[in-house]
């Protein structure tokens, strides 16, 4: 689809800009970078990156029309029109700014242009043109994907004319939307530096793919929701939202009726994007494009907390380390793994999503679907629920056992084999504690203190022993197949090795734990008695994987 | 008695060998600089004395101990650096170096008192705790330097250590390998750049192809050949002058076709 919409986009810029560029060179320049769109890795998709790298891009404008497709069937559901255009266009603005932001990161922030392109005989406007359309065409693929369905739906819910001003309107979203990447870039980039726009990036790349996540989930059930039938009277603050703009433009064309405020409104989504947009290019994009140019030899610091005597302060890793490892190499382990996990955006991006998936879980099958909220809530304290409370951080948890073998700078894994390491499975056991102490145990001492003032002090023993039997699933998992040191596997290639049956284990072994303390609950005091031998497993695994040799070690 | 003994070395990947019967003694307290042109075998030879690799044949045995029986016991005694290796660059040189030195089990205190010294010699202190993302090629090598030397070793390998380092970085560590030879080290050192090994080394190793072509202190080398320089001595042991002078004419032509 790219190459269609790069030729309908090369096509306007021959008929209005002839002077100074040179085709040849802007179309080899802008197909070029078209393919290396299609080949990056992308953020949202990383888990369909293994299979085949060419289809990511396509997958990725999938994903976004499934998602519009839930959008575009409120325009079918829900009847006024505000309401309905509302939600549509904040979806568009908040979707493009998001993708815009992470995905499109890379083209923002691209400084290898400079590196490859500038020394080469290409005109500075071919240049500039070159990475204009390129934008361009990436935007429009996405707007395609996101608009698709809404539009579709529109035409058919509110007739043609409706229809035809939406596809304007949706164009003026995306073109605020990229006045509004700009704007943040600008203003970080004034206030930051480009490791730390980084970070932001990353930050923002982790909360889309949560979104991903929990929205699949999420956005069926609004999809229900009766009672958004009320009408949307203009109050001040609706012109300050510029989906709104679009939504009240909208049911003036609709209605066919313009008075004031929809005068107003019809003036700032037309004026506003288009003027903004100016400005952009205009001001914004050659001043972004000189700090860009600015960065890569701009030196970049990235600093530790450093006490008033300038050393470094001990982190909290370096502190329980101590602790709770057993020798050196497995405080190693922990230590290094807790830094790791900190930074390295391929980790989070895989598991803070399944972090954020524990709580719409719990939400979704303690308080069931289509059942009166207070009166789960006054009839929860009689029910097992507590029960999902004590395991659904097992399978976040047990999830990262897999990931934390993976790192993009798996070849940094010679270290391990390069230093006189007598028991390698010690890191290993390292990295696993620190999943305990790091992530399990905040998550686990909420949901008791959630569980506590709903359930009362019974199900302490039940709680006891949903902690060691998680972390005997952890140990199983870690101790069944294949065993990785940290952060020394490349990603994609090794990732679903084995991952059916490690998935099947898991389930199979969860299963029987759970199910094991669920009949358990049946006899008051077994669940007290089976602590002990949960937390037996728990030492002798643990044992065991810290004096893994090298024989058992796979790499 | 030699601090290396290497006995028939040979290494094969598949059916294809790339050392062929490697034969060498080392006495302690020597610079031994090892070269080669590109796949002669050096880094496997230096992977395989450092007990990364244990699947070879022949015998080979470092400070009496035999590498593929003891390779734990090797590597506590002796530092690896290698060519531009990729390190965890999510971390900070003075975390890196505590989980190096943790590995060759050193004190927390120790770690501490050598990384923060060891990086302001090399220049590094206001860089010490900035993550690695932003490091020059130099100095990460630094850094790969000082991870490798941080437990003091008897023998030090080293595997084209001056990649990318500046000029001023290439006195500081010659000087660094004479000074640790006068303490009585061992170094191990193969590399490309010929005029270093030629100042450094008191004994030189030309390999190529898997096999030793010359080994002896630059002088006996220079008596042999009848060539005035290492580089010399160099191509006429490993390809030959008039080859580059060909490719090299070749090349010229293409562009000019």
């Amino acid at each position: 689809m790219d190459k269609l919409i790069l030729r309908f986009v090369l096509f306007f810029a021959k008929a209005f800009l002839k002077k100074d560029v040179d085709f040849e060179k802007l179309k080899i320049i802008a197909e070029t970078k078209l393919i290396m769109d299609r080949r990056r890795v992308r953020v949202t998709m990383k888990k369909q990156s293994n299979k085949e790298p060419n289809n990511q891009l396509l997958m990725t404008l999938i994903v976004y029309c499934i998602l519009g497709l839930f959008i575009g069937i409120l325009v079918l559901t829900l009847k006024e029109i505000v309401i309905t255009m509302t939600i549509i266009h904040s979806y568009i603005l908040f979707m493009m700014a998001m993708t815009l932001i992470t995905d499109f990161s890379s083209v923002l922030l691209d400084t290898t242009d400079n590196q490859i392109i500038l020394p080469r005989p290409v005109n500075s406007k071919t240049f500039f043109v070159a990475r204009l359309v390129h934008i361009l065409v990436y935007l429009l693929q996405f707007t395609i994907a996101l608009a698709l369905f809404p539009i579709i739906f529109i035409f058919i819910g509110y007739g043609i004319l409706v229809g035809l001003a939406s596809l304007i309107t949706i164009l003026l979203t995306v073109m605020f939307a990229v006045f509004i990447t700009y704007l943040l870039y600008g203003l970080i980039l004034r206030i930051s530096s480009e490791e730390k726009i980084k970070d932001i990036i990353s930050g923002f790349q982790i909360v889309m793919t949560i979104i991903f996540a929990v929205g699949f989930q999420v956005v069926p059930r609004l999809i229900n929701m009766e009672n958004l039938k009320v009408s949307m009277p203009i109050h001040w603050y609706t012109y300050l939202l510029p989906p709104m703009w679009m939504a009240n433009a909208l049911q003036a064309v609709q209605q066919l009726h313009v008075d004031g405020p929809h005068f107003i409104m019809i003036l700032l989504a037309v004026a506003l994007p288009v003027f903004t947009f100016w400005v952009m290019i205009k001001f914004l994009a050659p001043s972004f494009a000189k700090k860009i140019a600015a960065m890569g030899n701009a030196g970049t610091q990235e600093e530790v907390v450093l006490n008033k005597a300038g050393q470094q302060t001990k982190g909290l890793s370096e502190k329980i380390a101590p602790i709770i490892c057993v020798n050196k190499t497995e405080e190693a382990g922990f230590e290094m793994a807790w830094k790791m996990t900190a930074r390295d955006k391929g980790f989070k991006i895989q598991f803070y999503p399944s972090l954020a998936y524990i709580l719409v879980f719990v939400f979704i099958v303690v308080f069931k679907r289509g059942e009166d909220f207070a009166n789960t809530w006054s009839t929860l304290s009689s029910t097992k629920s507590f029960l999902w409370c004590v395991y659904l951080p097992m399978f976040a948890i047990s999830a990262a056992v897999s990931l934390i073998a993976f790192n993009e700078n798996f070849a940094a894994s010679w270290v391990y084999i390069s230093r006189p390491l007598k028991l390698p499975g010690s890191m290993i056991s390292g990295a696993l504690k620190m999943l305990l102490v790091k992530f399990f145990t905040p998550i686990i001492l909420v949901l008791f203190a959630f569980s506590y003032y709903v359930w009362g002090y019974k199900i302490i023993d039940d709680f006891l022993l949903g902690i060691f039997n998680s972390i005997l699933v952890c140990l199983i998992i870690a101790h069944v197949g294949k065993s990785y040191l940290p952060f020394s596997m490349q990603p994609n290639v090794s990732q679903q090795s084995g991952k059916f049956v490690r998935v099947f284990i898991q389930m199979a072994i969860i299963g029987s734990l759970v199910g094991l303390h669920y009949l358990a609950l049946k006899i008051w005091w077994l669940v007290a008695v089976l602590v002990p031998f949960s937390a037996a497993g728990c030492y002798f695994l643990f044992r065991t994987i810290q004096n893994y040799s090298w024989q058992k070690i796979s790499g | 008695m030699s601090i290396i003994q290497i006995e028939n070395l040979k290494k094969a990947y598949d059916t294809n060998y790339v050392l062929k019967g490697i034969n060498l003694n080392i006495e302690a307290g020597q610079i031994v600089g090892y070269i080669g042109p590109n796949g002669a075998g050096k880094s496997t030879t230096i992977k395989i004395l450092c007990g990364i690799t244990s699947d070879f044949e022949g015998n080979v045995s470092v400070m009496g101990l035999d590498v593929r029986k003891n390779p734990i016991e090797v590597k506590q005694k002796i530092g690896y650096i290698p060519e531009l290796a990729a390190l965890y660059e999510v971390l900070t040189p003075v975390e890196y170096l505590r989980f190096s030195g943790k590995l060759y089990n050193l004190e927390d205190d120790v770690i501490t008192k050598k990384t923060n010294e060891l990086l302001r010699l090399f220049d590094l202190q206001d860089k010490a705790n900035t993550r690695m993302t932003s490091y020059s090629k130099g100095m990460k090598q630094k850094v790969l330097l000082i991870s490798g030397l941080i437990h003091n070793p008897e023998i030090i390998f080293l595997d084209e250590p001056l990649s990318g380092l500046d000029a001023n970085a290439v006195i500081l560590v010659k000087e660094i390998l004479s000074q640790l030879k006068k303490s009585g080290k061992t170094i191990f050192y193969s590399s490309h750049i010929m005029d270093v090994v030629e100042k450094i080394s008191d004994r030189i190793v030309i390999i190529d192809k898997g096999e030793v072509k010359a080994d002896g202190s630059f002088e006996t080398l220079k008596a042999n050949a009848h060539l005035g320089s290492l580089e010399n001595i160099f191509t006429a042991l490993t390809g030959g002058s008039e080859q580059h002078r060909s490719t090299a004419n070749e090349f010229i032509n293409v562009l000019n076709s």
